[in-house]
């Protein structure tokens, strides 16, 4: 079923080659190549509607402590928006076609599907005892969900809704990011300080990298060359070569990151404690600037386009938006208690 | 014959068991892992900020907490200081400064260590800071942490309610002291 859904999408990213070059982490990975699956999912959502996947300009952050998820218009930087998400929502991820947001409740140990533009949720999956991090396949729209207490990924068909299948990785998985071309999963295991790389194909973990210190967020970039980790203990950032396995370089930040998000040629980690955004430049891969945020920042994405990065500020309940060129906060809007928007959650 | 029953009655009270246990694994499924918390608590106090920050913006001096027998540290008020705090009702608590801002009036630190039995938390950082207003100054103290028990099905002293019932205690105590030795004092 995956592997037919695979094959029969990957012309469509062949005729469309630039669209995973748009993706500039997670979020834009779960849009590149997305009209590949508009006959297969999201008939319900107008998902057929266009023939290239257009970004929606709206921001859905999984706010915890008020079990809601908050939808933000990301130009009016208003909340337009709220739905009532039971069980502590925390990951969040996007189908290609930008109709659906998949967001993980811990507490209810459930994948949470919410359909847009009605903003209803469509369905509740049943999947372990911690789902954490959410990733989006861009081709199929397969979806992985990352169990902390299981160690596990669960596969979920997008037609079905039904787990397709399960994949033992390392302890306590969190992040969870996939290769443009559809054909990697990668899951950032905390516990084990390594990152898992998973065939989407034949299900199998094929290597395990080891990273820094308690990996949390995992971002792969545009051409799904390299991944980055946001490591929660040692403070810094490490940047990996997803094909070789190699650890090419570990950049300090601010203390305890929680993601990173890459936009205009800089690496960005949203340090927790520290209460900033550390800016890495990838070609000397030094921190050059630390951008002061709210409290708590954690979920963090660049636009489709590069020209900003959001982050959701988990104390001082705000989503904070920052200007790639100049690299300063220049807009922020107010949302539901808690956000954490853990994962690609623009649409 | 007897014995073999009784035997054979025991396997099945394992069976039994086993199974039920197992139906208990499985309503595990069911609870809930751990969420993190905030509590803020605050204080007007009828002082002005700088003659607060004086008395509490000190992260090596924490002699106005009522619940504190001694602090001991290094570091002063430098990133990454270290204090252990003693608390008069017996146990430790090892903090490490995070961030230390005598202009603001603030500072930001963390537990390193502390045992659940003293205070049911893990994961535990906080921010203290005054801000002046009129001749007055407002107190603010905001901790974030996650219960003390981090799997899932939590025992009552370390579920949510248990952690936050003893993360408020903490901050209200302080500030009512801390309160009443500057106004006190005048």
């Amino acid at each position: 079923m995956i592997h037919a859904f695979v094959c029969r999408c990957f012309p469509i990213i062949k005729r469309f080659p630039l669209l995973p070059a748009m993706a500039f982490c997670m979020a834009g990975m779960a849009m590149a190549g997305g009209n590949g699956i508009e006959t297969s999912i999201g008939k319900t959502e107008g998902a057929g509607a266009s023939l290239l996947p257009t970004f929606m300009g709206e921001a859905v952050v999984t706010s915890q402590i008020a079990d809601k998820v908050s939808i933000v218009d990301l130009h009016a930087m208003k909340v337009v928006g709220e739905i009532d998400v039971s069980g502590k929502p925390a990951g969040v991820a996007v189908s290609p076609d930008r109709t659906r947001a998949y967001v993980t409740t811990p507490q209810a140990g459930e994948l949470v599907v919410i359909g847009f533009p009605s903003r209803k949720i469509m369905k509740r999956i049943k999947v372990g005892n911690g789902p954490v991090g959410v990733g989006v396949n861009p081709v199929s729209g397969v979806i992985y969900v990352a169990d902390w207490y299981d160690h596990t990924l669960t596969v979920i068909d997008p037609v079905s809704l039904e787990v397709t299948g399960l994949v033992k990785v390392g302890k306590s998985p969190s992040g969870v990011a996939v290769t443009p071309d559809g054909k990697t999963v990668l899951t950032a295991d905390r516990d084990s300080h390594s990152i898992s790389v998973i065939d989407t194909q034949s299900l199998k973990r094929v290597r395990s990298i080891t990273v820094g210190n308690r990996p949390f967020g995992l971002t792969i970039d545009a051409r799904g060359k390299m991944a980055y980790t946001a490591n929660v203990k040692s403070n810094d950032v490490s940047i990996v070569d997803i094909a070789s396995g190699e650890l090419v370089a570990t950049v300090p930040v601010g203390r305890r990151p929680y993601g990173v998000a890459l936009a205009g040629g800089y690496a960005f980690s949203s340090d927790q404690y520290a209460s900033s955004v550390s800016v890495i430049d990838l070609k000397s891969r030094k921190v050059i600037k630390t951008i002061e945020v709210g409290e708590y920042p954690e979920g963090i994405v660049a636009s489709p386009d590069g020209r900003f990065v959001y982050v959701a500020c988990w104390d001082e309940n705000t989503l904070m938006r920052i200007k790639v060129v100049g690299l300063a906060v220049d807009a922020r809007v107010e949302v539901a208690d808690g956000p954490r928007a853990f994962g690609a959650f623009l649409r | 014959m007897k014995r073999v029953y009784s035997n054979l009655s025991a396997a099945l009270f394992a069976g039994v068991m086993a199974l039920f246990g197992g139906m208990l694994a499985y309503d595990s499924a069911f609870a809930h892992g751990p969420t993190r918390q905030k509590v803020t608590e605050t204080v007007t106090i009828n002082a002005p900020a700088d003659k607060v920050w004086a008395v509490m913006g000190n992260f090596q001096d924490m002699s106005w907490h009522p619940a504190i027998a001694s602090t001991k540290g290094e570091g002063g008020n430098d990133k990454d200081a270290k204090r252990t705090l003693t608390l008069k009702g017996g146990g430790v608590i090892q903090e490490a400064l995070i961030k230390h801002d005598p202009e603001k009036m603030l500072y930001k630190y963390e537990i390193t260590d502390v045992d659940v039995k003293v205070l049911p938390v893990k994961n535990y950082s906080a921010m203290i800071s005054v801000k002046g207003e009129g001749d007055k100054s407002k107190v603010t103290w905001k901790a974030a942490f996650y219960r003390g028990y981090m799997l899932n099905d939590p025992p009552p002293e370390l579920n949510e309610a248990a952690a936050k019932k003893a993360v408020t205690g903490v901050l209200k105590s302080g500030l009512e002291a801390l309160k009443k030795k500057l106004e006190g004092g005048s």
